[in-house]
C-alpha cells in the first residue's frame, strides 16, 4: 500500500494539558480509518493536525502528492488554506455548511474556490447531488433538508474537487441510528469507490466497525491500530461503484 | 405556574454566558445593545434638549427657527428611532437560538416573549442611563452653541423628568420591538433553529413607500393653501418623516431586487457569498447601510439649507444675516447627529454581523476558504447596496423638496458639493466600520476554539 499521510512524533499542547504525546501514524491510498477514543483522548487534535487545521508543537506530517512529498508543518497558512481546499475534503458533525447558500451552491463553492467557473462547478455539483440521492434537491435550501441529506451535501462537497483525503469529524453524531447508517454507507462507498483516503472520528463502535482499520487512542497516544480489509467496507465500495463516475 | 412567573425563574439560567472563557459571547450579547442603547439616548436627549431652545422664544422670528427645528427634528428623530429599534432587535436577536430550543423543549409562547421581553428591556435601560449620563457630561458642552448671537446655555437642559421620560420611551420601544421580533421564534422555532426560510422582503413595501413619497410631494406642493403657520410646519415635518419611513419601509426590498440579479450574474465566489448574504436577511443589510440612506436624505436638506443661506446672505440686514448663520449653525448640527448616527448604526451592526456568523467562519477557513475572500465577501455585501441606496435617498428627498425650493435652488452648485460630501463622508464611515468588522474576522480565526467545539 502506498502511504499517502505520514505523522511522525507528533506533539501538541493546550493549556494545562497534553493532547497528542509523540504520535507516530500514517495513512495508506484508499483506507478507511476509524479514530476512536474517549472525551480529551487527542483524535479531534489528531485529525486537525494531519489535516493541517492546527500546527503541532513538535514532530511532522507529511502529505505524498504525485510530484513530491509535502511538509505540512512547514507551510504557512496561506499554503495551508491551499492545500485544504486542493487535497482534502472534510465533513463535520453539523455540515458546517453555509445556510444562506443552497445545496448545489454549497457543494459548487469548493470548486468556486479552486478557480472553476461557476457552470462547471454546478454541473459537477449537480452530478455529485445526484449520485448521492438528493437529485431534484438541489436549489433548496439546507433547512428544508433533513440532518441526513445535509450530511449528505457535505459528503458531496468534500469530495467534488477530488480531494485526495477525506476527513470526517463525527459525521453521524447528530443523526438517529437510522439515518446515520445510512450516511455512514454513502460515505464509505463514494469514498472507496473513488479510492479516496477516509479518516473518521467517532465516538460510535457501530461506525468504526465499518472501517477498514481503527486507532484507538487514549491520553494522546495510539493504543490500538488494527489494519486489514474489512468486509462491509469493501462490499459498500462495490455498491457504489456504478454510482460514482464523477 | 404562570407564564410571567416562569419567565422570571429561567431568565437567570439564560442570562449566564456559556463560561468564562466566552467573555466575547458576554460582549456579543449584552455590550453590543447596551452601546447602541447608550448612544441613541444620549442623542435623542441631545436633540430634545436642543429643540426645547427655539421653543422657548415667542417673538416675531421665533415661528421661522420653530419651523426649521421641527424639520431637524424630524430628519433627526425617525433615523434615531429606526436605530434604537435596530439595537432593541440586537438585543433579541442574540436570544433567539436559545429561546427557540426553550420554545422546542415546551416552554409556552408567553413565557418565551416575557423572556425576551425583560432581557432586552433590562439592557436598554442600562444603555438608556449610561446615555443619560454621557448626555449630562456633553450638556455644559452643546451650551455653547450660539443661535441668535448669543450661547444657548441652560436652556438646552432637560429637567430630570423629562430625562428620566426619555429613558423610559427607550426602554418601551426596546420592550414593543423585542416582542415584535420575536413572533417568527415563537410561531417557528423549528425554523429559526434550522433557518429554513429567508428572511423576506415583498415588493408591497415598495409599493407602499412610492405611494407615500407622492403623497408627500403631492402634500408639498399645496403647503401654502393649508394656511395657519402651525398646520404648514405640521405638514411639512409630516411629510419628511413619512419619507424618512417609507424609506425604511422600501430600503429592504430595494435590496433583495439587487441581490437576486446581482446572484444570477456572480462568477466569483465572493460575489455569490455576498448576494446570498443579502438575500438571507435584505432587513438585516439594510440596518448595515441604512445610515447612509438617512444621511444622504438629510443631505439634500443641509445642501437646500445652504444655497438658502448663500441667497439670503447677499442681501441680508442684521436679523437676517443671523437667521443665516443660524441655518448654518443648525445644518452642520443636524448633519453632525446623523453621521454619529450612521458611525453608531455601522459598527454596532457590523460587530455583530462578524460575531453572529464566528463558528461558520471557523468552519470556512478550515474547509480552505483563503481569508481574504471571507473578507472580500463581507465588503462586497455591504458596500455594494451603497450606491443605490445612496442614491434613492437622495432623489426621494429632491423630489420631495422640489416643490418648497424649485429646481433653480435645488441645482445650485452647492447643494451638489454639499450631498457629494455627505455621500463620500457616508460611505467612508460605513467602510471604517466594515473594515472594523474584518478585522475582527482575524480575531476570530485566531482564536477559533471560542467559538467551535474542538474536542482535545
Amino acid at each position: 500500500m502506498n502511504a499517502i499521510l505520514h505523522a511522525q512524533q507528533l506533539t501538541k499542547h493546550y493549556p494545562g494539558s497534553l493532547a497528542l504525546d509523540h504520535v507516530d501514524f500514517t495513512a495508506n491510498t484508499g483506507e478507511s480509518i476509524a479514530i476512536i477514543g474517549p472525551s480529551g483522548s487527542g483524535k479531534t487534535t489528531l485529525l486537525h493536525c494531519l489535516a493541517g487545521i492546527l500546527r503541532p508543537d513538535a514532530g511532522s506530517v507529511t502529505l505524498n502528492t504525485p510530484s513530491s512529498p509535502l511538509r505540512l508543518d512547514t507551510l504557512g497558512d496561506a499554503a495551508l488554506s491551499r492545500l485544504r481546499r486542493e487535497e482534502f475534503g472534510f465533513v463535520f458533525q453539523q455540515g458546517m455548511l453555509l445556510p444562506e447558500l443552497t445545496a448545489i451552491e454549497n457543494v459548487a463553492l469548493a470548486l468556486m474556490l479552486n478557480g472553476t467557473d461557476r457552470a462547471t462547478s454546478e454541473s459537477r455539483a449537480a452530478e455529485w447531488l445526484a449520485a448521492l440521492g438528493l437529485g431534484g434537491m438541489e436549489q433548496r435550501r439546507l433547512g428544508e433538508l433533513s440532518g441526513g441529506q445535509v450530511q449528505r451535501v457535505a459528503i458531496a462537497r468534500a469530495q467534488v474537487t477530488g480531494a485526495r483525503v477525506v476527513f470526517a469529524d463525527e459525521p453521524t453524531g447528530a443523526l438517529d441510528s437510522a439515518t446515520s447508517s445510512e450516511v455512514l454507507d454513502i460515505l464509505l462507498g463514494s469514498v472507496a469507490a473513488n479510492g479516496r483516503t477516509l479518516l473518521v472520528v467517532t465516538h460510535d463502535p457501530n461506525v468504526a466497525a465499518r472501517c477498514r482499520r481503527v486507532v484507538e487512542l487514549r491520553d494522546g497516544r495510539i493504543v490500538a491500530d488494527t489494519g486489514g480489509p474489512s468486509t462491509p467496507a469493501a462490499s459498500a465500495a462495490t455498491n457504489f461503484k456504478g454510482a460514482f463516475n464523477v | 405556574m404562570s407564564s410571567l412567573t416562569m419567565a422570571l425563574r429561567l431568565a437567570p439560567y439564560l442570562a449566564r454566558s456559556k463560561g468564562s472563557s466566552l467573555r466575547e459571547t458576554g460582549l456579543r450579547d449584552a455590550g453590543l445593545p447596551i452601546l447602541a442603547f447608550g448612544t441613541v439616548t444620549a442623542l435623542l436627549l441631545t436633540v430634545a434638549g436642543g429643540s426645547q431652545v427655539f421653543w422657548s422664544w415667542t417673538d416675531d422670528i421665533a415661528g421661522t427657527y420653530q419651523a426649521l427645528a421641527v424639520v431637524a427634528m424630524v430628519l433627526l428623530i425617525i433615523p434615531l428611532l429606526t436605530l434604537g429599534a435596530s439595537a432593541a432587535r440586537l438585543a433579541a436577536r442574540r436570544r433567539d437560538d436559545r429561546l427557540a430550543s426553550l420554545r422546542l423543549l415546551g416552554a409556552n409562547s408567553a413565557t418565551v416573549v416575557w423572556m425576551t421581553v425583560m432581557e432586552s428591556t433590562v439592557l436598554a435601560a442600562v444603555g438608556a442611563l449610561a446615555g443619560a449620563g454621557l448626555y449630562a457630561c456633553t450638556a455644559p458642552f452643546l451650551g455653547l452653541i450660539q443661535f441668535r448671537g448669543q450661547a444657548i446655555g441652560s436652556h438646552a437642559w432637560l429637567s430630570v423628568p423629562s430625562i428620566l421620560g426619555c429613558v423610559l420611551a427607550v426602554c418601551v420601544l426596546a420592550a414593543a420591538s423585542a416582542a415584535l421580533g420575536l413572533r417568527k421564534v415563537v410561531v417557528t422555532p423549528l425554523g429559526v433553529r434550522t433557518r429554513q426560510t429567508a428572511d423576506g422582503a415583498h415588493w408591497v413595501r415598495g409599493l407602499i413607500a412610492a405611494v407615500v413619497v407622492v403623497i408627500g410631494v403631492v402634500a408639498m406642493g399645496m403647503l401654502s393653501s393649508f394656511g395657519a403657520f402651525i398646520v404648514i410646519i405640521a405638514v411639512m415635518g409630516g411629510c419628511f418623516g413619512l419619507a424618512l419611513l417609507a424609506l425604511n419601509l422600501m430600503g429592504p426590498w430595494l435590496l433583495r431586487l439587487r441581490a437576486s440579479s446581482q446572484l444570477k450574474r456572480a462568477k466569483r465566489p465572493e460575489h455569490l457569498l455576498a448576494a446570498r448574504t443579502v438575500l438571507e436577511s435584505p432587513k438585516e443589510s439594510w440596518r448595515q447601510v441604512g445610515g447612509v440612506a438617512m444621511t444622504s436624505f438629510v443631505g439634500v436638506f443641509v445642501g437646500v439649507g445652504m444655497a438658502v443661506a448663500d441667497t439670503m446672505g447677499g442681501s441680508a440686514g442684521d436679523e437676517t444675516a443671523l437667521l443665516v448663520r443660524d441655518i448654518n449653525t443648525g445644518v452642520m448640527i443636524t448633519l453632525l447627529g446623523s453621521f454619529l448616527m450612521v458611525a453608531c448604526s455601522a459598527g454596532v451592526n457590523q460587530a455583530a454581523a462578524v460575531l453572529d456568523r464566528a463558528p461558520m467562519l471557523v468552519a470556512l477557513d478550515r474547509v480552505g476558504m483563503p481569508r481574504k475572500l471571507m473578507v472580500a465577501a463581507r465588503v462586497k455585501a455591504v458596500m455594494s447596496p451603497l450606491f443605490l441606496v445612496a442614491g434613492i435617498s437622495a432623489a426621494a428627498a429632491a423630489v420631495l423638496v422640489l416643490p418648497l425650493t424649485g429646481a433653480v435652488l435645488l441645482t445650485q452648485p452647492v447643494v451638489f458639493v454639499t450631498i457629494g460630501g455627505v455621500f463620500a463622508a457616508g460611505f467612508l464611515l460605513v467602510r471604517l466600520a466594515v473594515a472594523a468588522g474584518t478585522a475582527q474576522i482575524s480575531q476570530v480565526l485566531a482564536r477559533p476554539e471560542r467559538y467551535a467545539s474542538m474536542d482535545s
